[in-house]
């Protein structure tokens, strides 16, 4: 059994975030895990520049924000262990770790923590239809990834689901990686994510089909994979009209039906959890310390409720802070004035048209909190 | 206001069985259930079915009567519950290990009364014990095979019971409904109806068959249950293809620690802290799981790692090449333990109209047929279904101590937890 001050379960903006803020606030015992290669999360797919406002790093691309959180964290003395599961989670925060060794194999560890901070994030939602287990039907964070990250195309005719900002962004990104994008195919009656980024594609040519959805995919390629996409339209009741079929011929089909937070590890412990519809799902309860009904345990991220990067980053460092008072590094009126400032940066973060939806769904969620449980 | 002629509380395996056998007596039935069907002990455990990790007598009697009824369903019902068997359309059987002569004696004797009662199992040497699983240890004494016993998927059975009792037009099933009183005659007792979290339900019979829960619903007309919730665990491998040759492999001892204290087994300090017995088996999908413990835990499901390192400890002990997986999944449930090993069911004479079917500590699978047939024998005055099940009823608590039961038992648990945490205190200092 390892003893931990303070472990990290993710090292994408929340996990980083938290741990740095939590070394810089004098916690000496700080360690981080990954299940990825490489830390960063979603960060270091995102090779768009950030909207909003300066203080945000708008205009700065997530994989270099990505880079600088490393960078700092490492220089800050914080270890960070890839390649690296927790795959069991018990009773007295212990958590049962598979690190990842240098020669490939993995090790299985105990390691107990004063104190936990969750960041596991979001993941991609799907949409069933028939053929949506064929081999090139993928979400559309795996394309972007492959693209992205590693290199590589998904495919060469490409039909989006989706168009909130990810199905927007992913499709121009597959288109400047190569790809020809077929089309943007949306149920609602509008296009789901900001308008600059829809004019981008429209400007290329590419079709966008709102109030359709796709009937079926046909696996007729090359060993199986898919080969034909079929859509049809929708009435107001969201119920395919028949006749109005339209079939393309594509390879791969990306899924851009929002995400859901991962709450596998909470779900481990008495953590109180609500349903949030804003937010993807069930997300666990939480204070203004980032603290959930079970001591010691802190989220951050999107594991509290799907949102974006920043508000992840900010919600870490939260977490970061009140885990640093509780364990003594630092006293409670100074995290308190710390956390303050960090929170009307998130309030900041949750203005606006699209902002404002979050600022209700946050305020849900923490007003659900009943207290943290007696330890 | 709604009215049956009998609301069943609990769609569990019992609830459900109860449910099913009274339709087919033509009884206008509901099932009230805090959950949904088959969410508690049911969906937290694995599936064997035997008449042979009972005791000889009334116990092992309804084990061989239940197994009678799983033969009917399969034929009968159209729902598939997953009922094991091989070509010949028989179950694939169970394999019992024994590591010491005491064991093998014990053995032998269990075989000789049950054979009596004419339920077939044989004692066997070590020779046909490696016949039988050739993936076991080389050094065992000898062993004990039950050609007949098998396994079901536990929430199909129950969701086939409901499934099956809907066919009569006679059943209600009523979810995310929560019992919260009874309704008594105040001068004769006899139940009217329940309150629940949706409103009042009438009906002059009531069964309790809420397992682990059924002292709450006891209380509601004045039952002190001797029921307590026994924690186990299950671990689950990646996929290993076939360890275990039969439907179920487990070391004789699970079969002494359900029912005595044992201090026989030569076994390591974690295995012993946590009461862990070995059951194996690879099942359909080519995933082996692994058991399991029994200790008290209260009404906590939690799964705790130092019981899969005892239970892994505890597998390789039995079959070596396990050392070889690794674990994907841990999962726990709880068991309603009867005080005397037994389970409740029969009417209750205090309470006209209440009925009790619960307690059926890790054999609910196996026994929910019987227990469903004998509470509809009971309520429709009907010949009891075997000869020995008046063993089964409520009325043998009548003049039992209660508390004296509970105290012992209460005394047994502190002294297992004392044990527990002085071997881990001892492990985690070396």
């Amino acid at each position: 059994m390892l003893n931990k001050q303070l472990l990290i379960i993710g090292a994408g903006p929340a996990g980083l975030a938290a741990a740095i803020e939590a070394t810089k606030a004098g916690v000496k015992d700080v360690l981080v895990v990954d299940l990825n290669m490489r830390p960063g999360g979603q960060l270091f797919k995102q090779i768009h520049k950030f909207f909003g406002s300066s203080a945000h790093r708008a205009g700065v691309r997530g994989i270099d924000t990505g880079a600088e959180m490393l960078k700092e964290a490492e220089e800050l003395g914080v270890e960070i262990w890839l390649n690296t599961a927790c795959v069991g989670f018990f009773d007295e925060r212990v958590a049962c770790i598979e690190k990842g060794m240098p020669d490939g194999s993995k090790q299985i560890l105990y390691i107990k923590a004063e104190k936990i901070i969750i960041c596991t994030g979001g993941q991609e939602n799907v949409v069933r239809f028939k053929g949506w287990t064929t081999p090139g039907v993928m979400g559309a964070g795996a394309a972007q990834t492959m693209i992205n990250v590693n290199k590589v195309q998904p495919g060469q005719k490409i039909v989006m689901l989706g168009t909130g900002n990810v199905g927007l962004i992913v499709s121009y990104q597959l288109m400047q990686a190569g790809c020809d994008v077929v089309c943007l195919v949306e149920a609602a009656p509008g296009i789901g994510g900001y308008g600059v980024h829809a004019s981008k594609i429209s400007r290329a040519g590419v079709p966008i089909f709102t109030r359709h959805t796709i009937k079926e995919v046909k696996g007729e390629g090359p060993n199986g994979r898919v080969s034909e996409v079929t859509i049809v339209e929708l009435d107001d009741k969201w119920q395919q009209i028949e006749g109005t079929e339209k079939t393309f011929e594509a390879d791969t089909v990306t899924l851009a039906a929002g995400l859901k937070p991962v709450s596998d590890l909470v779900r481990l412990q008495d953590i109180e959890l609500v349903f949030n519809g804003p937010f993807g799902g069930w997300v666990p309860t939480h204070n203004e310390k980032m603290e959930t009904t079970c001591p010691g345990i802190y989220v951050a991220g999107d594991t509290t409720g799907v949102e974006e990067a920043n508000t992840a980053l900010e919600e870490g460092r939260v977490a970061g802070v009140s885990a640093a008072e509780a364990l003594g590094a630092i006293s409670a009126d100074k995290a308190e004035a710390w956390r303050a400032e960090i929170w009307t940066r998130l309030d900041g973060l949750r203005m606006g048209p699209f902002g404002e939806k979050r600022a209700i769904a946050k305020k849900e969620v923490m007003d659900a909190f009943p207290g943290v449980a007696e330890a | 206001m709604k009215s049956y002629d009998i609301i069943v509380i609990g769609g569990g395996m019992m609830g459900t069985a109860c449910a099913y056998y009274l339709t087919q007596e033509g009884l206008k039935v509901a099932i009230i259930e805090r959950g949904d069907i088959a969410g508690g002990t049911v969906s937290h455990t694995d599936g064997y079915i035997g008449a042979s990790e009972k005791q000889p007598g009334v116990d092992s009697m309804q084990g061989a009567e239940s197994m009678k009824l799983y033969d009917e369903m399969r034929k009968t019902f159209d729902y598939d519950f997953e009922y094991s068997e091989n070509e010949d359309g028989d179950p694939i059987g169970f394999v019992y290990f024994c590591e010491s002569e005491f064991e093998f004696e014990k053995a032998k004797e269990q075989v000789a009364k049950n054979q009596a009662l004419g339920i077939e199992q044989y004692a066997v040497d070590p020779y046909i014990l490696r016949q039988l699983e050739p993936n076991c240890a080389k050094d065992l004494t000898g062993g004990m095979w039950v050609p007949k016993d098998g396994a079901v998927c536990p929430y199909r059975v129950a969701f086939g019971f409901v499934e099956e009792a809907k066919k009569t037009g006679l059943l209600d099933v009523y979810t995310r409904t929560e019992v919260t009183d009874i309704i008594q005659d105040p001068a004769t007792k006899a139940v009217q109806g329940v309150v629940t979290s949706k409103g009042e339900f009438k009906a002059p019979k009531v069964v309790n068959a809420a397992g682990c829960w059924s002292p709450f619903i006891g209380a509601m007309v004045g039952m002190e249950v001797p029921i307590e919730p026994r924690f186990g665990q299950l671990t689950v491998t990646e996929k290993t293809g076939k360890i275990t040759q039969n439907r179920l492999a487990l070391e004789y001892g699970y079969y002494l620690t359900k029912f005595f204290q044992d201090g026989e087994r030569p076994i390591n300090p974690l295995v012993k802290a946590f009461n862990v017995c070995l059951n194996i088996t690879s099942d359909l999908t080519g995933n082996t799981i692994v058991g399991g413990c029994r200790l008290f835990r209260g009404f906590s499901i939690k799964s705790e790692y130092k019981i899969m390192q005892a239970v892994a400890q505890r597998g390789i002990r039995y079959y070596p090449m396990l050392k070889n997986f690794n674990c994907i999944r841990s999962f726990a449930g709880i068991r309603p333990f009867s005080l005397d090993h037994l389970p409740i069911v029969s009417d209750v004479e205090e309470v006209p109209g209440f009925y009790m079917a619960c307690g059926h500590e890790g054999d609910g699978i196996t026994l929910g047929p019987i227990t469903g047939k004998l509470i509809s024998q009971y309520v429709t005055g009907k010949p009891l279904q075997f000869e020995l099940a008046h063993e089964l009823a409520w009325s043998r608590w009548q003049g039992r101590d209660i508390a004296a039961y509970k105290a012992r038992e209460e005394e047994n648990s502190k002294a297992l937890k004392a044990i527990e945490e002085e071997i881990v205190k001892s492990l985690s200092q070396n």
